[in-house]
């Protein structure tokens, strides 16, 4: 098949490229520069940022698309991630604002619409492979059910060997560090936390 | 023959009769209350030249004297019912989390025992939560978790899911506990009890046994253990964090303390004999929170439903509930207090309630308000986990016997009593019952051609090994794994005993001996028997005749007792004392007993 002219498909990427679908704003360039020979002079092309994230805040006289956060939501959300309370109004106020104008771009995201596509949780290899490879079968578990005994002749129960019933005594790799090195404060074997009001 | 118990007044009798004592006494008795009266000049009646009477007595006469009073009055004792019971309706759910039987933590390789117990030696880095580290499943733990979800009648899900559930807590090093909330690895399962498991028949309504459904199972991880100094200050030990526990949630088809409390024992027997979950509540290895919700019979309660059962009333919840006894206290306080409410014409409301030992009402943790959001999202962190098919069908069928068929077993194949058979298999781990069933097979062995019928054979193994070792471990305070009696030798004894070769007193103090015996080396039963002479040599009945009228002769008042006064149990008296009387191993009581009824008839 005869490959379509570099031109033409150079202008069609930037034109689909129009349609991505959270911009708000126009792009800068709509073609190119190319000289002669029909090469992209690269420094010039990375010289002038060509999107900004300036786009998915509310400009500066638009109001701000999400919803009205009272004071009440707020310090409920900052008791939830334990950050602590605004020392003053102005702080509020100033909360306030930069709460809904992330809120104005979580608006943005939501106008995607998903129906029927599953929420991606974290990049796996999702094929059935995949998921074959993953499967925790007599295979996988061989190792551990070699870890057990029956027990008795009569009454037969199943009993998983503990160390130091002929297991080997120490792991392999076992972490061999002191967690009390990362206390603030201890006492003896523990770490110690303040439970009172100000703790 | 049977030893004679120790004589003690039942503990019921003897409570009744303090209230009465310390009632108005009716009649002037003579004891030592109308003596102390008499000492008061407190009483018309002439004084009376009697004996205070030995309290011993005394107590057994008043036993006596309720029982004819009860009869006479013909009322049968009842227990107490709450008339507030036939209005409203209790509903039950309860959630269990028991620790899983696993070597290391279930996401990281920390270990789960060794060490001795010193706090903080067990904590790998994500236990810990070092920034950076990262959580791994750990795949030895999904054997025992597995296993439980199998003998408690679940489907085992093939893909399931990790979620974080964030909250903070000086015992959360993470800041979220990871859970499986929205896709638990076990659903749909079903519990069955029956009325010798401590369901009241009021539950069973007729049926044989109750069915109650189990929602999911699902694995989470176990906090750190927090212990706390007054005032304010907490002690953190992260030897626990981390620790992977199963949560058992059950249907609300509970409908009295009785049953929530057989609930709770019976999934913890059954998670033991499965070897899934071996701590039990006493060790703080098994915990249980209980929802508690009424409505009146015949309606739909506030409408309320959970996964599927509608018609409820709302509900409240009472966390950490420690052991049996605190489920059904608990759950009876809160369902008064409810009812209370509601009968005031007040409203419930859902909110988390707390139980002390000893209390007499639940107390309010939180309300609505304080209700917090855990903001349940997937874990990022970990893959989904997936259950292959044939490890599950494996499982399946090397599953060990739960406690219900081992006990009907028992029962069926020994001719044990369901008491018995009951608490032979919760004894030393199951390794009595397989003392049993290993000296019943030698006692059959050793009858050689005589018809031998298991189940009388089992029936004398069982009462030997239960009551007469246990007796016998008990007053020499030896337990049961350091016991050195092997079954070989209680075989022996019983083989001796079935032939009559021994009497029983005799059996009892062989086994005494070998047990005091040590390990090596240890004479046979044969070689103990003629080395001690103690073989039977059946006295003839002439010599019964002669030792019977000699005991006879020394004792004419207790002959006249039995003679003429007819109390024919100082029979056994007479029993007793030709037994003592007679050489060792030579005179057998019943034929003691017959004689002596014979003699004495006449």
């Amino acid at each position: 098949m005869r490959s379509r002219p570099l031109a033409l498909r150079v202008w069609t990427a930037q034109t689909n490229a129009h349609r991505r679908a959270f911009a708000t704003t126009v792009r800068c360039r709509d073609v190119t520069e190319r000289d002669s020979k029909g090469n992209i002079d690269v420094g010039k092309l990375l010289s002038q940022p060509t999107w900004s994230v300036a786009s998915l805040l509310p400009a500066k006289d638009q109001q701000p698309g999400g919803p009205e956060i009272s004071s009440k939501q707020l310090h409920h959300l900052l008791r939830l991630s334990a950050l602590p309370a605004p020392k003053d109004a102005a702080e509020e106020a100033a909360m306030l604002s930069t709460l809904s104008s992330q809120l104005h771009f979580v608006k943005d995201i939501q106008q995607v619409d998903t129906t029927g596509v599953e929420p991606l949780r974290s990049l796996r290899d999702e094929t059935a492979e995949g998921e074959q490879e993953a499967e925790l079968g007599m295979e996988a578990m061989k190792e551990a059910l070699g870890m057990e005994t029956v027990r008795g002749r009569y009454h037969q129960r199943i009993r998983r060997r503990r160390r130091g019933d002929g297991v080997d005594g120490e792991s392999e790799e076992g972490e061999k560090w002191d967690p009390l090195g990362t206390a603030g404060k201890k006492v003896g074997r523990f770490f110690v936390v303040e439970g009172g009001k100000d703790g | 023959m049977k030893t004679p118990t120790a004589r003690i007044a039942p503990l019921h009798l003897s409570r009744t009769l303090h209230s009465s004592f310390h009632a108005n006494l009716r009649v002037p008795r003579a004891s030592v209350v109308s003596k102390w009266l008499r000492s008061r000049n407190l009483t018309t009646a002439p004084a009376l030249a009697q004996e205070a009477v030995p309290l011993r007595k005394h107590l057994k006469d008043e036993a006596k004297r309720k029982k004819a009073e009860a009869k006479i009055n013909g009322v049968a004792k009842k227990l107490k019912t709450d008339p507030r019971l036939e209005k409203w309706e209790l509903a039950v759910g309860i959630e269990i989390h028991a620790e899983l039987n696993t070597e290391c933590k279930l996401f990281s390789s920390g270990p789960t025992e060794g060490s001795d117990g010193v706090a903080n030696s067990r904590v790998a880095f994500f236990d810990a939560a070092l920034p950076g580290t990262q959580p791994q499943f750990q795949v030895a733990t999904l054997l025992p978790a597995l296993r439980a979800a199998i003998a408690l009648g679940c489907e085992v899900q093939r893909k399931s899911g990790w979620d974080r559930k964030h909250y903070f807590h000086w015992d959360q090093p993470n800041g979220y506990q990871i859970t499986q909330y929205y896709e638990p690895f076990a659903k749909n399962g079903t519990l069955t009890l029956s009325a010798s498991d401590g369901v009241p028949t009021s539950d069973l309504n007729g049926a044989d046994s109750i069915g109650i459904g189990i929602k999911q199972i699902q694995m989470e991880q176990d906090t750190a253990k927090t212990t706390h100094h007054p005032p304010s200050t907490y002690h953190i030990d992260l030897n626990r964090a981390g620790h992977p526990l199963i949560e058992v949630i059950t249907l609300p088809h509970i409908h009295s303390p009785q049953t929530a409390a057989a609930v709770v024992r019976k999934i913890q027997a059954i998670l033991r004999s499965v070897d899934a979950c071996v701590t039990g509540m006493e060790l703080g290895g098994l915990r249980a929170d209980v929802n508690v919700s009424i409505r009146e019979r015949g309606t739909e309660g506030t409408g309320s439903s959970y996964s599927g059962v509608s018609g409820l009333g709302q509900r409240t919840e009472i966390k950490n509930l420690s052991s049996f006894k605190a489920v059904e206290d608990a759950i009876v306080a809160e369902r008064d207090r409810q009812i209370a409410v509601l009968e005031a014409e007040g409203v419930i409301e859902g909110e988390t309630r707390g139980w002390t030992l000893g209390a007499t009402e639940t107390t309010r943790l939180r309300g609505k308000e304080g209700e917090v959001d855990y903001r349940y999202m997937p874990d990022a962190d970990l893959p989904p986990l997936v259950v292959g098919s044939d490890l599950v069908d494996h499982l399946r069928v090397t599953m060990p016997e739960l406690p219900d068929e081992t006990v009907d077993r028992v029962e069926r194949q020994y001719g044990v009593t369901l008491k018995d058979a009951k608490t032979m298999v919760d004894l030393d781990d199951g390794d009595r019952l397989e003392f049993l069933e290993e000296t019943v097979e030698l006692v059959l062995r050793r009858s050689g051609d005589q018809a031998t019928d298991q189940l009388r054979v089992g029936k004398l193994v069982g009462n030997w090994i239960l009551h007469e070792l246990g007796g016998l471990l008990a007053t020499t305070e030896t337990s049961w794994a350091t016991m050195t009696i092997t079954p070989v030798e209680v075989a022996d004894v019983l083989v001796n005993l079935q032939n009559k070769q021994i009497t029983a007193r005799v059996a009892k103090q062989l086994l005494s001996t070998l047990n005091d015996t040590s390990t090596s080396p240890r004479p046979s039963v044969d070689h103990l028997i003629d080395e001690g002479n103690l073989r039977l040599r059946p006295l003839s009945d002439e010599g019964y005749e002669v030792l019977a009228m000699q005991i006879m002769d020394e004792s004419p008042d207790m002959v006249a007792a039995v003679r003429e006064k007819g109390q024919k149990g100082k029979i056994m008296w007479f029993v007793g004392q030709m037994v003592r009387r007679g050489e060792e191993g030579t005179v057998e009581p019943e034929n003691a007993r017959e004689v002596l009824e014979r003699l004495l008839s006449d």
